[in-house]
């Protein structure tokens, strides 16, 4: 291999991080990562700019022994457990089923429907901004708050639909922090049913005078279907 | 209303403490370290190597390697979750050599056949990213239904091309240039 020629690293680190690249090829890339800054750089680069095409995965809970067998591989000792009494687990099963019987009725008593449609916002350094989430089938939309961009003085931020072939729609002003409710009108819902994407502009204090955006964007974003 | 679901920040906050602790050769923090990130590495493992008895293999090698590895990205101040997604995907690829049989190809992945628990109840494990969505647009269908497949999926040049009844040199050159043309797009 040329050695540093900057191109080429980095064409072979994003197939090599991107995992098409196999065979003795692929071992002898791993060994030029230990060995080279730059290639090493390069490999980092694409690792944590790709990472997000792994937002469809889904997590599943593995089987409770293998905790058991890393600690084992790794000679950790369990932490130091006492025999309990009986009437421990008792009083603590009894919690948990207050604990779970409690979550439940929460849940179904605060939960709107089914989860439709969701959107994270982020900047592209990573962090989201806010996650929108769209309940159709009882028309509302719940917004949580992240890490917010540098909040303009007497500005708010406005969240948009933006339905293909037609205007954009206001879906009102976003939170800048903790999580908003709200109902969602029959344009609102209109406008979400035929949008794929949704945006963020910046306008005056409680939001477009105009009802259209009066700025440019800072954020476009896809509005994912949850099936 | 109280949300339990932590932000992306919020867990990449935590993940980072407990890896520099594991860094530091402090064990404790391995348990916590595992209960946050397992499930998603698992997923990820399940999808690539499609047989439960290999990513459990795998999960125990990837924790392993976390844990010896730690105190390399503490160096670095990477992104957690990347870094270990990384860890898994490299691991699986690596198994995948080993293999003697093909990974089981089908047409559309099973999205939903490892779901467990509705997309509404994951934290926001992976940090989004607007820059990717904004250059993975100028990319073409081809191109972008490949990198994902390359990438979620763990298939090779060869896979990719039985899977999408494509040719190989077509394949290949769509992938080199959907990454170059995203390097460009993220680099601009």
């Amino acid at each position: 291999m040329t050695p540093e020629n900057p191109l080429l690293v980095d064409q072979l680190a994003a197939e090599y991080v991107l995992g098409t690249l196999r065979g003795p090829a692929r071992r002898r890339f791993e060994r030029w990562r230990i060995s080279s800054p730059l290639v090493a750089q390069r490999c980092l680069f694409w690792e944590e700019h790709l990472i997000p095409l792994a937002r469809e995965l889904r997590p599943i809970q593995p089987p409770p022994h293998l905790w058991q067998s890393i600690r084992r591989r790794l000679n950790l000792t369990p932490p130091r457990s006492r025999t309990r009494p009986a009437y421990a687990l008792a009083i603590a099963a009894s919690v948990l089923m207050v604990v779970i019987l409690g979550v439940v009725v929460y849940w179904s008593t605060t939960r709107p429907g089914t989860l439709s449609e969701v959107a994270t916002i982020s900047a592209p350094a990573g962090a989201a901004a806010w996650r929108v989430e769209i309940y159709a089938e009882r028309g509302q939309m719940i917004v949580h708050a992240g890490q917010l961009p540098p909040h303009p003085a007497n500005r708010d931020f406005e969240l948009w639909a933006l339905p293909t072939g037609g205007s954009p729609v206001s879906l009102g002003v976003l939170p800048v922090g903790g999580t908003a409710r709200r109902e969602l009108s029959e344009a609102q819902r209109q406008a979400l049913s035929h949008a794929t994407q949704i945006a963020v502009t910046v306008e005056p204090t409680g939001g477009s005078p105009t009802g259209q955006p009066t700025s440019t964007p800072i954020f476009v974003v896809p509005l994912r279907a949850v099936s | 209303m109280p949300d339990s679901t932590p932000s992306t920040a919020d867990v990449e906050e935590r993940l980072r403490g407990l890896l520099d602790r594991c860094a530091a050769g402090d064990s404790t923090a391995l348990q916590p370290l595992y209960e946050l990130a397992a499930p998603l590495l698992f997923g990820c493992l399940t999808r690539i190597l499609r047989r439960r008895a290999l990513a459990e293999e795998a999960l125990q090698d990837v924790f392993v390697s976390i844990w010896q590895r730690a105190a390399q990205f503490s160096a670095v101040r990477g992104k957690p979750m990347a870094w270990m997604v990384s860890i898994a995907r490299y691991r699986a690829i690596d198994l995948l050599r080993h293999e003697r049989t093909a990974p089981i190809l089908v047409a559309e992945l099973p999205e939903q056949a490892t779901h467990e628990g509705s997309a509404e109840e994951l934290p926001g494990w992976l940090p989004g990213s607007a820059l990717l969505e904004r250059c993975l647009q100028l990319l073409t269908e081809h191109q972008r239904r490949c990198l994902e497949l390359a990438f979620v999926g763990g298939s090779s040049h060869e896979d990719i091309s039985r899977l999408t009844g494509n040719p190989l040199g077509t394949v290949k050159s769509w992938i080199r240039r959907g990454l170059r043309s995203l390097r460009q797009c993220l680099e601009s």
